[in-house]
């Protein structure tokens, strides 16, 4: 697998010589390229090989699948055909997918995904698209068929492949973060909002818990925002982000822990929201904190023993690119998108996620 | 190794966390803390042994991937 940084014109050649790729980028560069075979989304977000992680409105992430994969097929889905989605995947292969941001698709395949025909019987590994955060209000984050050169606003874009034999993909994520020692938090119902809380058991105004959680919290810091040091919560603020609200829900999913990242201010009215559903029956502890992402993860790193060689396609959270200060820094050889949210069977935040070839 | 059926009691135990097993499996624990949940709200024999189902399913169709092999040689030894 290679895994580059390109212009337009380098991806232009990629896909003349008939390579199958899987491209991240932004919109306007992802319109510019001819049909072919391959499929994308809309980020300027990146986890490069060279500089760690950049921001680009001009170059392209490109991951060269061809010579890893026996076949691939490329489809489109809807919201109301997502649930297809693992049945469809070849034995012996895996399925990649990339849904945009905040579209009806994202939201059936979040809330919906664990409960869809055949799930976890082959991988599924993908990411949710996304816009600079400039953009939030302005332009709509897009999937890109190559074959068909179709964008897509609403639904999702999925290459299936079948690996050669012998060959094996499994899905992994590195997620930093650890239950607190806090209250224990449950829902009442799905969803990626939630009006109450049970804290400990008794029910709560979500929003008034999760003010005085924050007021609690000292965890503002500076960080470098498109090479500018910027505070967080002064830049959060003007892109009507939460503040002082940079660790997730996490729940522990039998020993695998998975992360519901906070969206949008919090508001006593309306509620909390989130970038991932909450789900009934299962038990949410605030995140303890982490000082120092990059450490945390090179510690994580190093007890996964993942081969760089061995790495069809990875992705981060971009949430984890502002609050962790990742710009012009390097996750070791994970490289790739960054995004909305990312996938690992199902919909996850916070968290980095990757798909071996074995 | 041939995966035990669906009946097998090590299915429904680890689904009513009557037994605990520190698994690799990312797929099968994601699962696990979903059906977990669902068999405490509803611990009903019915929607036990469709938990049981569901996990032994997701471990017939993974038997060749090396963290699944793991899990399953934990299991059932």
């Amino acid at each position: 697998m290679k895994h580059q940084i390109s212009t337009l014109e380098e991806t232009q050649k990629l896909i003349a010589a008939e390579r199958i790729l899987l491209i991240a980028g932004d919109e306007a560069v992802l319109a510019k390229l001819p049909k072919g075979r391959w499929v994308g989304g809309s980020t300027p977000y990146f986890m490069t090989p060279g500089k760690g992680g950049m921001v680009s409105r001009d170059s392209l992430f490109v991951s060269d699948i061809t010579d890893a994969v026996a076949t691939a097929s490329i489809k489109k889905y809807t919201a109301d055909s997502l649930p297809q989605v693992y049945k469809d995947c070849p034995d012996n292969g895996f399925s990649y997918i990339i849904i945009p941001a905040l579209s009806s698709a994202h939201m059936a395949f979040a809330l919906n995904a664990p409960n869809y025909e055949s799930f976890g019987f082959n991988p599924l590994i993908g990411w949710i698209a996304a816009v600079h955060l400039d953009d939030l209000d302005k332009v709509k984050p897009k999937v890109f068929n190559g074959e068909t050169g179709e964008a897509i606003e609403d639904g999702a874009i999925v290459l299936h492949a079948a690996l050669p034999p012998g060959k094996v993909a499994e899905i992994g994520i590195i997620n930093p973060f650890q239950q607190g020692p806090g209250d224990t938090l449950t829902f009442e119902q799905d969803g990626f909002s939630a009006a109450d809380v049970l804290v400990n058991g008794q029910k709560q105004n979500f929003a008034e818990y999760m003010m005085k959680v924050a007021s609690e919290r000292d965890d503002s810091n500076e960080a470098l925002v498109e090479g500018q040091k910027r505070n967080l919560d002064e830049y959060m603020k003007e892109k009507n982000l939460v503040t002082k609200l940079q660790l997730p829900l996490v729940a522990d999913y039998y020993g695998a822990l998975v992360n519901i990242s906070f969206f949008n201010r919090i508001d006593k009215d309306k509620g909390v929201q989130f970038y991932a559903p909450v789900f009934k029956g299962v038990k949410y502890k605030l995140a303890a904190p982490l000082p120092d992402y990059v450490g945390a993860f090179a510690k994580l790193l190093d007890a996964e023993k993942v081969q760089e060689e061995n790495i069809l396609f990875s992705c981060n959270c971009v949430l984890n690119y502002l609050y962790s200060n990742l710009e012009n820094k390097k996750t070791a050889s994970f490289v790739g998108p960054v995004a909305f949210g990312e996938i690992a069977y199902q919909l996850v935040n916070q968290t980095l996620t990757y798909l071996q070839i074995k | 190794m041939q995966v035990p059926a669906a009946t097998n009691q090590a299915w429904s135990d680890i689904i009513t966390a009557k037994k605990t097993y520190a698994l690799k499996f990312l797929a099968a624990k994601i699962l696990l803390g979903r059906l977990i949940a669902s068999v405490n709200l509803d611990p009903s024999p019915d929607n036990v042994q469709a938990c049981a189902a569901q996990l032994q399913g997701l471990f017939a169709k993974n038997t060749a991937i090396p963290s699944a092999k793991e899990d399953l040689a934990t299991i059932f030894g």
